[in-house]
């Protein structure tokens, strides 16, 4: 008989009609699920580095639990060895004695507190989880194929049984600690994995062969943690169902089919479905992929399992969501990312306040932080994993206040519903006639940069709630502040395009802007140089690029794209390859001439290349930021200048200049 | 301002060479260093080979990324890894079709390490010797790392006086 822990009724809320799939319950084994989102495991740095869990944790684990609305809300995997192997990430949670028992019952007790459905994950990181360790563990010795990660160690025989047991035991730990669902990660590159693929296990004991034989570490970890969790705790397993490693040898789909029902004859009741490990150099999750491209996987997988399936790779939307749960293309929505980005994403749109939702922009800093040993932060989410800091929120401001806000991009904006939710009155002034700033420029070029304006839709629909009276195509000018005396000035006008580092030629009338280079209005040649190798010249090389333009990028930064994410800059360095832009980076324009551009290098040597038309991208401090500052200060306005005005950086310094300037006003 | 493209090649070249030199130069000022830290007594030749192993080993590091088996002529895409290699230091080297797909030679007209071995005081055996280890070294992990039966041996050697380095290169079935 199949047991529900918290009834939830969707009957009267606007999401559960318009997504009726995936607010409908699930179940899975003996357990029912009242609906059918999930948050998936994801690591956040924020415990202890001897794996006790922190109240940062827990107040980071209680918001998504709040998200999910009766869904299933899944703990950080935990490691399960005291020597530490298996360990990926400093702050990752243990679960290798009794003693941290006490710790896991507090996250199991915050995701029931909030009427969710608690999920446990048991996470060995194999090949790649050796931080706190000389070396890492894996079934075969094969030299790393990223300088990242630590030498491996081939696990003897008896250290194979052992981990095993230490899967169980920690899964019994987990059932103590009060968790309804039981999780198994194999995915990226983890242990399991390592055991399961062609590529990393060369063993030629009873744990090495062909697939099957390869399953076997896989199998006996299902069946121990199985016997010690009983048949009523439903058992999930995360593998891969294409390792994208055919390149150095890894599983072939068909294997990884034989997998997936290798390990529902073991005894799972559901697999969470994923694509690629950590060494692939195909990508998967950042924001170029298309919304919904690997809906094909689970859906392939279906045919050889049938036991409920789930994913969660670029699926951010919960339309997409609920028609892949209709066609039958998986039984639950998962997720990861969007929900860093704003805990409260499913229950907003089971409540019908979508245009309440923070989007993610899959810009992977929150990877590339827990790589980094950093704790866990969020591009766009300003309060992640603050939610243990009550003064990370609004509170209600004790003087109202006339604010006035010049600029309206992401900072501005953001600025502006703080301080609006907290009383004051707010008016904000731009010249366009179109709110957004530098994001509208930036959302033009290619690759789904586009995604990033939804930053913009969340603002607007924040600021027209709280009644922020927008003047749009009005400049806020000395003379107004003069006339208004706003209690508050905040400026956040973004940064200047530069024309040009004095060198001779920049005032030829084929030098032009950026802005005049994306929206066309002056035109362009066939052969572009575009001077700035940063975020907004790379954006507007790729662009022209793809217009046909044979483009040569120009820039001061050592490397490209040096104010990019680690994580994702190597796209965008395979993107400027792909569409034929050279790079010289460390250099500079020493002159323009007629048909050709001087560049110099760092050391001084100079080199001819042709082109037509000169785009300059580079950025610097805003003229009419330091003029309106000057005219605040005359008048005694309280001011405050934030984002690219303070120093051209990208949209996370804006989203979180405004916010905290909006809480501070 | 005028520009001349001549100039700026050649103090490209210059500096380029110069490089090379450099990095050559501080391998055997290790290596020195090295022997004089062991004292006496001390087996010059085996500090000396460490030292080309841990080269070949941090080679090998810089070509597993770069490694895909699933194209064809993989054993001529790992020799061009090392063709690339040796460029980089001041060789001339280019690779050379064997039986069949599964062998290559790879052919040293002209490399400038042993000349620098021998403004060093270091012995031609050395040299070679280190050479060949670096390889093998190199070789050994990307074998490990593809699961194939990767080798590599030498049949001609400059530091032998034989005018040339020919390694031939091949997948053992």
């Amino acid at each position: 008989m199949a047991r529900q822990i918290f009834e939830w009724d969707y009957t009267n809320y606007p999401g559960a009609k318009k997504y009726p799939h995936v607010f409908s319950p699930i179940q899975l084994g003996n357990l029912i699920i009242p609906n059918r989102v999930k948050y998936a495991a994801t690591e956040d740095n924020l415990n202890s580095h001897d794996g006790y869990i922190t109240d940062e944790d827990v107040a980071y684990m209680r918001e998504r639990a709040r998200g999910v609305a009766g869904g299933l809300c899944t703990m950080q995997g935990v490691y399960m060895d005291e020597r530490r192997f298996g360990q990926g990430y400093v702050g990752q949670a243990a679960a290798w004695d009794d003693k941290f028992i006490p710790g896991l019952k507090r996250i199991a007790d915050a995701i029931h507190e909030e009427r969710a459905v608690a999920n446990y994950q048991l996470m060995h990181c194999g090949r790649v989880g050796g931080v706190e360790t000389p070396f890492c563990e894996g079934p075969s010795f094969l030299p790393q194929r990223l300088r990242l990660f630590k030498p491996v160690h081939e696990m003897s025989h008896e250290e194979v049984e052992i981990s095993i047991q230490q899967h169980v035991d920690a899964a019994r730990r987990g059932v103590e600690a009060g968790f309804d669902v039981m999780e198994i990660s194999g995915i990226v590159g983890y242990l399991i994995s390592n055991f399961l693929s062609s590529y990393t296990n060369r063993r030629t004991d009873e744990y090495g062969g062909d697939v099957y034989a390869r399953c076997k570490f896989m199998t006996d970890i299902i069946k121990g943690v199985r016997g010690a969790i009983g048949p009523d705790i439903p058992l999930i397993i995360r593998i891969c169902a294409w390792e994208q490693l055919d390149d150095v040898g890894g599983n072939t789909q068909d294997e990884s089919m034989i997998v997936y029902q290798e390990a529902v004859k073991a005894g799972v009741d559901s697999i969470s479905v994923t694509v690629g490990w950590q060494e692939s150099i195909v990508p998967v999750i950042s924001r170029d992929i298309d919304f919904g491209t690997w809906l094909w996987v689970p859906e392939n997988a279906k045919k050889h399992v049938d036991v409920p399936l789930s994913m969660a790779y670029r699926l951010f939307h919960a339309d997409m969501a609920d028609k892949a749960i209709a066609d039958g293309k998986i039984d639950y929505w998962e997720n990861c990312r969007p929900q860093i980005a704003d805990p409260d994403m499913p229950l907003k749109y089971l409540e019908g306040r979508e245009e309440d939702i923070r989007w993610c922009v899959a810009c992977n800093v929150c990877l590339a932080r827990l790589f980094r040993d950093a704790p866990m932060t969020c591009y766009i989410n300003p309060t992640c994993a603050h939610e243990n800091d009550p003064s990370y929120y609004p509170q209600p401001a004790s003087t109202k206040k006339t604010v006035f806000i010049a600029g309206g991009g992401p900072a501005g904006l953001e600025c502006a519903w703080v301080a609006a939710d907290r009383g004051h009155e707010v008016h904000v002034y731009d010249d366009r006639e179109k709110l957004g700033g530098t994001i509208i420029d930036a959302g033009l070029a290619p690759y789904n940069d586009d995604e990033l304006y939804r930053i913009i839709d969340f603002h607007k629909a924040q600021c027209d709630k709280r009644g922020v009276e927008f003047h749009m195509g009005e400049t806020l000018t000395a003379e107004i502040l003069e006339e208004e005396l706003p209690d508050t000035v905040v400026i956040a006008t973004g940064a200047d395009y530069l024309r040009g580092n004095g060198a001779p030629g920049f005032d030829r009338d084929n030098v032009i802007s950026l802005t005049e280079a994306l929206y066309e209005t002056k035109p362009v040649g066939d052969r572009v140089v575009v001077w700035g190798n940063r975020k907004p010249g790379i954006g507007c090389a790729l662009a022209l690029a793809k217009k046909g333009k044979k483009v040569t990028l120009v820039g001061p930064e050592r490397t490209v794209g040096k104010d990019i994410n680690p994580s994702f800059r190597w796209r965008y360095n395979m993107f400027l390859r792909q569409n034929g832009v050279t790079s010289y980076n460390d250099c500079d324009i020493a002159e323009i001439e007629d048909g050709r551009v001087i560049i110099m290098t760092y050391d001084g040597h100079r080199v001819p290349v042709e082109a037509d038309t000169v785009v300059y991208a580079e950025r610097g401090p805003s003229a009419f930021a330091a003029e309106l500052k000057a005219a605040a200060a005359e008048e005694s306005i309280e001011t405050y200048v934030i984002g690219d005005a303070v120093v051209p950086r990208g949209l996370s310094g804006a989203v979180h200049d405004g916010y905290k300037i909006g809480l501070r006003i | 301002m005028s520009f001349d493209a001549e100039k700026e090649i050649a103090k490209l070249w210059a500096k380029c060479q110069a490089v090379q030199d450099e990095n050559r130069r501080t391998f055997y000022q290790c290596r020195e260093a090295a022997i004089q830290m062991a004292g006496d007594g001390a087996d010059e030749n085996a500090i000396a080979l460490k030292a080309w192993e841990i080269k070949g080993k941090d080679v090998a590091k810089s070509y597993l990324p770069r490694i895909r088996m699933d194209k064809p002529k993989f054993v001529e895409n790992i020799a061009k890894l090392f063709v690339n290699s040796w460029r980089n230091q001041g060789a001339v080297v280019t690779v050379e079709p064997g039986a069949d797909e599964n062998e290559v030679f790879i052919v040293w007209e002209r490399c400038p390490w042993p000349t620098t071995a021998k403004q060093y005081g270091a012995p031609m055996a050395e040299d070679l010797a280190g050479c060949d280890l670096a390889l093998q070294t190199t070789i050994a992990d990307v074998a490990l790392f593809s699961n194939r039966n990767l080798k590599i041996e030498t049949t001609k050697a400059i530091p032998r006086g034989e005018g040339k380095c020919v390694r031939r290169l091949w997948l053992e079935q």
